[in-house]
């Protein structure tokens, strides 16, 4: 039983017909295969949303492998772990009201919500700092970047109606058509490596490691 | 102007960003504190927008799908708050769904928020109105839900039967009248490929770093309107005429934008004036 | 009428969130990893519970109303939890196998179309027939997205036509990310606002944000002063 789940070949020739049976029946419109190919996908759901277990088991190790060691602030780690569990522990009373809910707004909520918004912070200086009309390049970026900062600030975009039409074109043709160039790039790179991987021609993807390629 | 220590131009090109970090913090409360109450103009994406909104019919199913953190709903929640009255306006049926774990909180502030819209067009949970949950932790749920509703939504998000409840009438992606999707990013791609390249109508509101990524979708066809964040959310707010969290923020919108504006200049006056002197002098000193 | 239940989450969020804000004193503290640890203790633990409460209503409740074809994905997903066991790691290669090759069906299937035909047929716009702003709209366009994608062509040497294409490009690139830097600013601020409204409104929680302000600024600045900020701080 082991050699056949340690097979590549395998897993290779496994991987080939899911994606098959998950993609030919979005072209074929077979009634019988549809159903069959969303009960494929909804089971890839379910396995996938069982993944999250790896995460937190990672987690787990590290934080025991810093209390063990005692290292400086261990405390920190065990205190992580302790609010993990007692997370669970509310969660099992209500998730409508309680000690779950107070959690929810009074840690996790304003906690992501610093977590983000102090990129805010980050960018203006850094943008304060590095922003300069070095050369041509940077002064176009520049500019570009005041007169759309000029039209989103409403008390300006407001009162200065000349920034709206330049700010609108800038938004609408080079933003978005670099938008458009990335995305076209990200897809073929993404189509590019999603049929070497069914190929077979990324092992590691599979978990396979380089001493059984 | 000092030539020895490089004097205000030296500080100019060199000052410490914690005082960015001050000013910045500063004029975003103040004017949050002391509100003054500032006049915005409506792009013509917000208005593409609310016309969209304007087509819906009563009774139109309308999938209200949460794809952000709660830090992303402290930007759009303007946006998502008028989009919500709106929909209640026009009586039509909602289901909330999200995919992320800390927008589980998020419909029960929606539906406080328009408790009196709701409780004026007598909106009942169930009929008119449903709470999903957690239903998007991956690319997989979406697709499975787009080609068979019930084959992965089954219970509410406290574990009651949907059965009984207007999403009976749901099967699949076609069944949807409107999929209008508050995000961050996470599964809204998704969406896009598997309800809105079907031809299910879909409109988005965005968090500000998206938009240059979201306009393609809008810019061939197949999002219906694009509402970018807060400003939109807030440009939304003046077309209801229902001022909300949106438009109390502006005025410290305006000022962050001045600040960073001011800070930037500052920084290229000590640019010329001060680093890039020394540059040169380094480099004559060095011929 | 405030209640104590909350005004305690004003208060405990506001000092956690100063907490948190405190790295940009610019030294590591005890307090951001108190705030740090709690956000991930806390998220970590409610990512668990909705990703367990997911696989009951999708798998667990399907199954017992009948659809025994989905116990395979109950023991699908416990193979894929052996990825961590040292001696039975092989066992989740079949499921990662079926996950991976059903993931590439579905992305594979729809981003051809979303990502790659779509936006090239939209590029494809009038260039003579329009009104005046349409037609610049359209050649501003066109142009920008073909010579910035002759920017990134890496597997050929860029001279001749081709290199001046390729630096056209990267001069409307650099205009596009001065727009996109104004984008992105405006919804990281937009996200600073829309947090520190939901401790300004209603007035009587701000007395509760500028106090845990000054209280966490406080506490950083005398540990700095008494040389405990690295000692308490802990190991990265």
């Amino acid at each position: 039983m082991a050699e056949i789940l340690k097979n590549r070949q395998l897993q290779i020739i496994v991987m080939m017909l899911s994606f098959l049976f998950v993609f030919l029946p979005y072209f074929l419109n077979v009634p019988q295969l549809n159903t069959a190919s969303t009960k494929l996908i909804t089971i890839t759901s379910i396995v996938t949303a069982f993944t999250i277990a790896l995460a937190v088991i990672a987690q787990f190790r590290r934080g025991m492998n810093i209390i063990n060691r005692r290292s400086r602030g261990w405390y920190f780690k065990a205190y992580m772990l302790v609010t993990l569990v007692l997370m669970l522990g509310f969660s099992l009373i209500s998730r409508e009201t309680g000690p779950y809910h107070w959690v929810m707004f009074a840690v996790v909520n304003p906690l992501s919500s610093v977590n983000y918004g102090i990129l805010a912070f980050y960018m203006a200086s850094t943008a304060a700092r590095a922003f300069r009309a070095r050369n041509t390049k940077a002064l176009m970026l520049l500019l570009s970047g005041f007169v759309v900062l000029i039209y989103q600030a409403p008390l300006t975009g407001a009162y200065f109606t000349g920034f709206e039409p330049i700010a609108l074109y800038l938004g609408s043709t080079f933003a978005m058509a670099a938008g458009r160039m990335f995305l076209i790039s990200v897809t073929v790179g993404a189509i590019v490596f999603g049929v070497r991987v069914i190929l077979g021609n990324e092992p590691s993807v599979l978990g396979i490691s380089k001493e059984e390629q | 102007m000092a030539k020895d220590n490089g004097g205000i131009l030296k500080w100019m090109a060199e000052y410490d960003r914690r005082y960015v970090y001050l000013a910045l913090f500063l004029v975003m409360v103040g004017p949050l504190l002391r509100p003054i109450g500032m006049p915005i103009s409506v792009s013509p994406d917000t208005r593409q927008y609310y016309q969209v909104l304007q087509q819906v019919q009563p009774g139109d199913k309308v999938f209200f799908t949460l794809n952000t953190e709660f830090s992303g709903y402290n930007e759009i929640q303007s946006g998502i708050i008028a989009t919500m009255r709106l929909l209640v306006e026009k009586n039509a049926r909602v289901a909330f769904g999200v995919a992320h774990v800390e927008a589980t909180v998020i419909p029960e502030l929606i539906v406080k928020a328009v408790q009196a819209e709701m409780t004026a067009n007598d909106y009942q949970y169930g009929r008119d109105y449903i709470i999903l949950g957690y239903i998007f932790p991956n690319e997989a749920a979406v697709a499975a839900g787009a080609q068979d509703f019930h084959s992965v939504v089954t219970q509410d998000w406290l574990g009651r039967p949907i059965a009984g409840t207007f999403l009976d009438e749901i099967d699949d992606w076609e069944d949807w009248d409107l999929i209008a999707d508050f995000t961050t990013g996470i599964a809204t791609s998704y969406l896009i490929n598997h309800y809105a390249l079907r031809g299910t109508p879909m409109i988005m509101n965005c968090i500000g770093v998206m938009i240059a990524s979201e306009k393609p979708y809008l810019d061939s066809g197949i999002l219906l309107a694009l509402l970018q964040s807060m400003r939109g959310g807030a440009e939304l707010e003046f077309l209801i005429g229902h001022p909300g969290p949106g438009l109390t923020a502006m005025d410290g919108f305006s000022f962050g934008h001045y600040a960073l504006i001011i800070f930037i200049l500052i920084g290229n006056v000590g640019y010329f004036g001060y680093t890039r002197q020394q540059q040169m002098k380094i480099s004559k000193e060095a011929k | 009428m405030v209640d104590f239940i909350e005004i305690s989450v004003v208060a405990v969020g506001t000092f956690l969130a100063m907490c948190m804000f405190s790295t940009l004193y610019g030294k590591s503290s005890p307090l951001y990893a108190l705030a740090e640890e709690s956000y991930i203790g806390f998220a970590t633990g409610l990512t668990i519970i909705w990703n367990i409460d997911y696989i009951w209503k999708t798998g667990i409740v399907n199954i017992m109303a009948g659809d025994w074809v989905l116990l395979f994905s109950i023991l699908l997903g416990a193979m894929m939890l052996l990825r961590v066991h040292p001696k039975y790691g092989y066992v989740a290669r079949l499921p990662i196998a079926i996950v991976l090759g059903a993931q590439f069906g579905l992305s594979l299937r729809t981003v051809i179309f979303t990502g790659f035909i779509q936006q090239i047929s939209a590029t494809i716009v009038p260039l003579f027939t329009g009104s005046t702003q349409a037609l610049l709209y359209n050649w501003t366009i066109v142009i920008c997205v073909i010579f910035m994608l002759t920017f990134f062509f890496y597997t050929i040497e860029m001279e001749g036509a081709l290199g001046m294409s390729a630096k056209f490009g990267e001069y409307l690139l650099y205009i596009a990310f001065g727009t996109v830097f104004a984008q992105t600013f405006m919804g990281r601020l937009g996200l600073v606002i829309g947090f520190l409204q939901s401790y300004t409104i209603p007035d009587w929680k701000t007395p509760y944000l500028l106090a845990s302000m000054v209280l966490v600024l406080a506490l950083i600045m005398y540990m700095d002063r008494a040389g405990l900020l690295e000692k308490l701080t802990p190991e990265e």
